[in-house]
C-alpha cells in the first residue's frame, strides 16, 4: 500500500488530474443516474401515488398521460365483482390553461375521486372529504410558470372558469406540460369527456381478498379493458416513457456515456501513471517481487485513485443536484445510487488497471541492467 | 542479523569495510560455500530471428566461486550485461545451462526464479534503481517486505544496514535528495538486506565520483573477502583491475579471457577511465 500511495503522491499533478477525471466521471454517472431515476420515478408517479391495488385501463393504454375513454358503466360492473372494496375514477387530459397575464399554457389536468392514496384532490377539509369545485392544485415547481403568485387565483381552463386553490409538491412534471390536479367531476368537464365516459378506474381490494383472484374476476367481467396491478401499470408506464419514447433512452445513454467517458479518462490516467513507473516495476520484478505483489501495487494505485475521485465526485454531486432541483423538479437521487456509483467507480478503476497490469507483468526484468 | 548497537560502536572506530565485515556476519557456512556457486555452461543468447538474428552471448561457459570479486569486462556490446542478466536469472538463455547454488534452473517456473532472485541474489545497478517515491529506509524495508520480513525487527535491520553503509542519518531522504554515491550505497544496502550469497553489480561506480566510487568498491570488496560472498562486477573501468581477484573478458558475445589477477590493494586504481572499443587494455 505504501509503494502504491507513494507512487501516486510522488507525482501530485498527475494524481490530481487522475482524481479530477474520476471525480468528474463519478459525478457524471450519479447526476445522469439521478436524471434517469427521477425520470423513471416521475413517469409512474401518478400511478404509484394512487394507492389502488388494481387499475382498469383502456385496452393497450400504456400510461395515464395518453389515456382514452372507458364506458362509465364499467365502474358499476367492477363494483359488482366479489372482493372489490371501492372503485374510484380518474379523468385526465391535456387542456389549455390561461394565465393571469392572458397567455395560454398547455397543462396536463388530472381529476380523481377522493380517497386515492396520495393523489392530490382539492378538498374542503380532510375530515369531510368534500371536494372543492372548480378548484385547481398546482405543483410548487410549476407555480412560477403558471403565474401563481397568490391564492386563490382566478384562471381559465379550456375557456372555463377555475381557481388555483392550493400548492402541492412532489408532482413536478417530466412532460414539459405541468401537472394540474382537480376534482373528478371538474376534470370530466374540463377535459370534455361524455356523460357516460370515464378514463381509468382505481380498484381497492377488500381486506382479506386475494388481489390476483380479484384481478382475474375483473378481467372476466371487463374483457374490453386491461386490468393490471398498480406495479404492472407503473412498469408499463415507465417502459413507455423510457423505452418507447426514447426520452429515457437518451438519459440512459447519457448515463452510460458518462461511464464510458469516465472509464476512458480513468484508464488513460492509470495507464500513464503505471507507464511512468514501468522501470520501477521492472526493478520490483528483478529484486524478486512476486507477480501478485506487482499486480497488487498497480491495483492499489487504481483503487486509491478511484476512492479519492469517487468521494470528491460524490461530494460535488449533492449541491449540484440541489441546484438542479430548481430547474428539474423531478430529478431524484435515491440513497443507493451514490453508493452504487462509488462501487461502479472502483470497479471502473480496477477494470482500467487491468491493461496496465498486463503491461507490467509482461515487462522483462532483465531491462533493469540497461542504464 | 545486523546489530545496531555494535555497529554504532564500530562506526566510530573503524573504516567502512570493518563495518560491513561486522554487520553482515554468518555468511556461507553451508557445504556449498567453497564450491562453484554460480555457473553457466555453453550458454547462448540470441536476439532477433532469421537473417537479423545475432548472438548477444555465444557458447559461453564460466563459473564463479565465493570469496572472490570477479570483474567482467569487455567493450560495449560484448555481452557483459547479458551475461550478468543470465547469471542473475533475469534472462533465460536460448541454449546452455545455468546453475545457481548447485541447482540447474532450466525448467524452473517464473515464480521459482523470482524467489531465487529474492532470496539468493543481490543486485546493484548502474542507475541505482531506487524507488524514487520511497525514502532510503523505505527502499530497504521494501526489499525486506518482499522476503516477508516486516515490523520492528525489520526496521532495526534496515537502520543497521544504513549504518553499515554510512548513511544512518539519511534514512529519511528520498533518492532525489541524495548524491549518486549515497544512492548507490543505499542500493547496496538494499541488495544485502536479505543476506544473499551472490552479489551482481552492473557498472556500480560508473555514475559516481572518485571518492564515492572508492567507497562502493571498498564495500563490494569487503563483501567478497570478509564475508565470503560471490561478487561479480561488470565494468568498463580499468580502475577496478587492482581490486578484483579475477578478470573475465568478453568480446562479441564470446569469452576471450579469464585471468586470475592478484592480491588486491583494496582501492580502485588511479588509471583513467577507459572505454575500450576493441580488446581491453590491462
Amino acid at each position: 500500500m505504501k509503494l502504491a500511495w507513494r507512487n501516486l503522491s510522488n507525482d501530485r499533478m498527475r494524481f490530481v488530474v487522475t482524481i479530477i477525471g474520476i471525480a468528474f466521471a463519478t459525478f457524471l454517472m450519479i447526476f445522469q443516474g439521478s436524471l434517469f431515476t427521477g425520470f423513471v420515478r416521475a413517469s409512474s408517479k401518478v400511478i404509484d401515488a394512487s394507492g389502488a391495488e388494481l387499475w382498469v385501463v383502456p385496452r393497450g393504454i400504456s400510461c395515464v398521460e395518453f389515456g382514452s375513454p372507458l364506458p362509465q358503466r364499467f365502474r358499476e360492473l367492477a363494483l359488482g365483482v366479489p372482493g372489490v372494496a371501492s372503485v374510484r375514477r380518474l379523468a385526465a387530459g391535456y387542456v389549455s390553461y390561461q394565465k393571469t397575464s392572458g397567455q395560454r399554457e398547455s397543462v396536463f389536468l388530472l381529476g380523481a375521486d377522493p380517497g386515492n392514496g396520495k393523489l392530490p384532490v382539492p378538498l374542503l377539509s380532510a375530515e369531510s372529504g368534500a371536494v372543492l369545485t372548480e378548484t385547481l392544485l398546482v405543483d410548487e415547481s410549476n407555480a412560477d410558470k403558471l403565474e401563481v403568485a397568490t391564492l386563490p387565483l382566478a384562471v381559465e381552463v379550456n375557456r372555463q372558469r377555475a381557481n388555483v386553490g392550493g400548492i402541492i409538491n412532489g408532482f413536478g412534471s417530466f412532460l414539459g406540460a405541468p401537472y394540474v390536479f382537480t376534482g373528478y367531476r371538474d376534470a370530466v368537464r374540463y377535459v370534455g369527456l361524455g356523460a357516460e365516459e370515464t378514463m381509468f378506474l382505481m380498484i381497492q381490494v377488500a381486506p382479506g381478498s386475494d388481489v390476483e383472484t380479484v384481478r382475474q374476476a375483473l378481467s372476466s367481467r371487463l374483457p374490453q379493458a386491461d386490468v393490471v396491478t398498480r406495479s404492472e401499470f407503473a412498469f408499463r408506464s415507465q417502459f413507455f416513457w423510457v423505452v418507447k419514447t426514447g426520452a429515457g433512452g437518451a438519459l440512459l445513454t447519457a448515463g452510460l456515456l458518462g461511464f464510458v467517458v469516465g472509464l476512458v479518462i480513468v484508464s488513460q490516467n492509470i495507464y500513464a501513471t503505471t507507464m511512468e513507473n514501468l522501470e520501477e516495476f521492472a526493478t520490483l520484478k528483478a529484486i524478486g517481487a512476486p507477480a501478485n505483489f506487482v499486480r497488487g501495487v498497480v491495483l492499489q494505485q487504481a483503487l486509491i485513485s478511484g476512492a479519492a475521485g469517487a468521494l470528491i465526485g460524490l461530494l460535488a454531486t449533492f449541491p449540484l443536484v440541489q441546484l438542479t432541483l430548481r430547474f428539474i423538479s423531478w430529478i431524484y437521487t435515491p440513497w443507493w445510487l451514490p453508493l452504487g456509483m462509488i462501487v461502479v467507480s472502483l470497479l471502473m478503476c480496477a477494470l482500467a488497471s487491468v491493461v496496465s497490469i498486463r503491461k507490467v507483468i509482461a515487462i522483462e526484468p532483465g531491462r533493469v541492467f540497461r542504464a | 542479523m545486523l546489530n545496531t548497537a555494535e555497529l554504532k560502536t564500530s562506526r566510530t572506530t573503524g573504516p567502512l569495510v570493518e563495518l560491513v565485515k561486522k554487520s553482515f556476519t554468518g555468511r556461507l557456512q553451508s557445504p556449498i560455500a567453497q564450491q562453484e556457486m554460480l555457473e553457466v555452461q555453453n550458454v547462448s543468447v540470441e536476439y532477433g530471428t532469421g537473417r537479423a538474428m545475432a548472438y548477444a552471448l555465444e557458447d559461453v561457459s564460466v563459473a564463479f566461486s565465493p570469496g572472490k570479486l570477479t570483474l567482467l569486462m569487455g567493450p560495449s556490446g560484448s555481452g557483459k550485461t547479458t551475461l550478468l542478466s543470465v547469471l542473475g536469472c533475469l534472462v533465460t538463455p536460448n541454449r546452455g545451462s545455468v546453475r545457481v547454488l548447485g541447482n540447474d534452473i532450466a525448467g524452473w517456473s517464473e515464480s521459482a526464479k523470482t524467489e531465487l532472485r529474492r532470496e539468493k541474489i543481490g543486485y546493484v545497478f548502474q542507475a541505482f534503481r531506487l524507488f524514487r517515491a520511497l525514502t532510503a529506509m523505505e527502499n530497504i524495508l521494501l526489499a525486506m517486505e518482499l522476503s516477508g520480513r516486516t515490523g520492528r525487527q525489520a526496521r532495526e535491520a534496515a537502520e543497521a544496514a544504513l549504518l553499515a553503509v554510512g548513511l544512518e542519518s539519511k534514512g529519511h531522504l528520498l533518492p532525489k535528495e541524495m548524491s549518486g554515491g549515497e544512492k548507490q550505497r543505499v542500493a547496496i544496502a538494499r541488495a544485502l538486506i536479505n543476506d544473499p550469497p551472490i552479489i551482481l553489480a552492473d557498472e556500480p561506480t560508473a555514475s559516481l565520483d572518485s571518492k564515492s566510487g572508492n567507497q562502493v568498491a571498498e564495500l563490494l570488496l569487503g563483501l567478497a573477502e570478509q564475508q565470503n560472498r560471490l561478487v561479480v562486477v561488470v565494468s568498463h573501468d580499468n580502475r577496478w583491475l587492482p581490486l578484483c581477484h579475477r578478470k573475465v573478458v568478453l568480446q562479441n558475445g564470446c569469452l576471450i579471457g579469464d585471468d586470475v589477477t592478484r592480491n588486491t590493494t583494496g582501492k580502485l586504481g588511479t588509471g583513467r577511465l577507459v572505454r575500450p572499443s576493441g580488446a581491453l587494455a590491462a
